[in-house]
């Protein structure tokens, strides 16, 4: 009986051993890959802040609407350009994503370009309208494929095949803290005016036209915005992974202690036992 | 002369923060040099020279795609690439150059290929007459 149970109480450890050590190698692999992203994401964020400034402060002061990127039309169409990460084993990584998401999408019509495996599983699985599935791998995106699938969602939006564009992805925070957050690209507009109404007098000079700065500029602006979301996104992946793999390495050490001194304890009681029956049959 | 604040930023991070007395870009219309006071304006870069006057310096850089945009007497460029002289890998613009003109020369180059071959033809070649003046 007691043997039996040493055997089980062994067979734990080890189970519990093996998931640990793919626990830590994966903590490791999140950590070297993570200060690469991180730097990756840190250049990118002087970019990300201007860019997004100097369009808002555009839409502040802009009078002329003659630019289809400028006009707010009603919405019956939303696109959602939704990142999320490639692996699960994240912890809240990928379904904090899902849940903004959903949130966001409630109510609207939506079209869905999922960036990473993960969202390209989720959305297909249910049942919405996706733009495309070609990018199932977050890491491998870069420059030219952020530019591609600007042209196509700003080629869309010229169309009418949506009526605003989102993109949901991840903020990293800090190691610690990763906050799934939602922008809207399109239409530019100024998010300010409407709660201030505070309207800014100044004019602004375009040259050649307002059309034509807009139509060169927005491809690029949203490729821009991509790629730095991508980035804060895989960043935080990574960050959010490495911390989940750390408390699981955690947790499985915690087990294995708890294991040993149980495997100790039965070991115990059967030489106890044994002794016991050794005396009980030498007195008699 | 007359300073303003001036930014440059990519994608690969910031390049210039910092005041300026006069700003030279390529833009899709031709060359615009910015100085101070400034109006509201907006442009969309094209692709060529950049000359950056700070300090009584001018520096050169090779600065394409993306746009200039003026607001409240601050200059933002936002650019696509955006590379100092100094900075220029001039090895690779050459070996970019000969790649662009082996497609351009094929036959069995597709279209969009050979547009593609075109512009990058075009980077290079901005970039080796940045980095080769003297």
């Amino acid at each position: 009986m007691a043997g039996a149970s040493m055997k089980e109480i062994k067979l734990r450890v080890k189970s519990v051993q093996s998931t640990m050590q793919i626990t830590k190698a994966m903590e490791l692999v999140a950590s070297s890959k993570l200060r690469r992203a991180k730097e990756n994401a840190e250049r990118c964020r002087p970019f990300f802040d201007i860019l997004h400034q100097t369009l808002t402060d555009i839409a502040l002061t802009n009078r002329d609407f003659s630019s289809p990127y400028l006009v707010r039309r009603p919405v019956q169409k939303s696109c959602f350009v939704v990142i999320a990460g490639d692996r699960g084993l994240a912890g809240g990584y990928n379904s904090n994503v899902f849940k903004l998401a959903a949130s966001q999408m409630s109510g609207k019509e939506a079209v869905v370009l999922p960036i990473g495996k993960k969202a390209v599983e989720y959305f297909s699985r249910h049942g919405f309208k996706l733009l495309s599935t070609q990018y199932a791998s977050v890491e491998a995106i870069d420059n030219a494929d952020c530019s591609e699938i600007a042209q196509v969602l700003t080629k869309g939006y010229r169309r009418g095949d949506f009526d605003e564009l989102f993109v949901i992805y991840t903020n990293f925070v800090s190691m610690l803290v990763q906050d799934p957050a939602a922008m809207e690209i399109l239409p530019i507009h100024d998010v300010r005016s409407s709660q201030s109404g505070q309207n800014a007098s100044g004019m602004i000079l375009y040259e050649p036209s307002c059309e034509a700065v807009y139509n060169s500029i927005v491809p690029q602006y949203t490729a821009g915005i991509l790629f730095c979301a991508v980035a804060e996104s895989l960043a935080s992946e990574l960050g959010a992974r490495r911390t989940a793999m750390e408390s699981a390495s955690k947790n499985a050490g915690e087990m294995i202690e708890d294991l040993n001194l149980r495997y100790n304890r039965a070991r115990q009681g059967a030489i106890t036992q044994e002794i016991t029956e050794i005396v009980a049959g030498a007195e008699h | 002369m007359a300073l303003f604040h001036l930014q440059i930023v990519t994608a690969d991070g910031l390049f210039f923060d910092d005041e300026a007395e006069s700003i030279l870009v390529r833009t899709i219309d031709g060359d615009v040099c910015i100085l101070a006071r400034h109006i509201d304006y907006v442009t969309a870069l094209g692709m060529g020279e950049a000359r950056v006057t700070a300090g009584g310096t001018t520096r050169r850089a090779a600065c394409m795609g993306g746009m200039l945009a003026v607001t409240g007497g601050q200059v933002r460029v936002v650019a696509s690439t955006f590379e100092w002289k100094e900075d220029i890998d001039t090895e690779r613009a050459l070996n970019a150059q000969q790649r662009a003109r082996n497609v351009l020369d094929s036959a069995a180059a597709s279209d969009e290929e050979k547009q593609f071959a075109q512009a990058a033809l075009e980077r290079a070649e901005i970039r080796l007459r940045v980095a080769g003046q003297k």
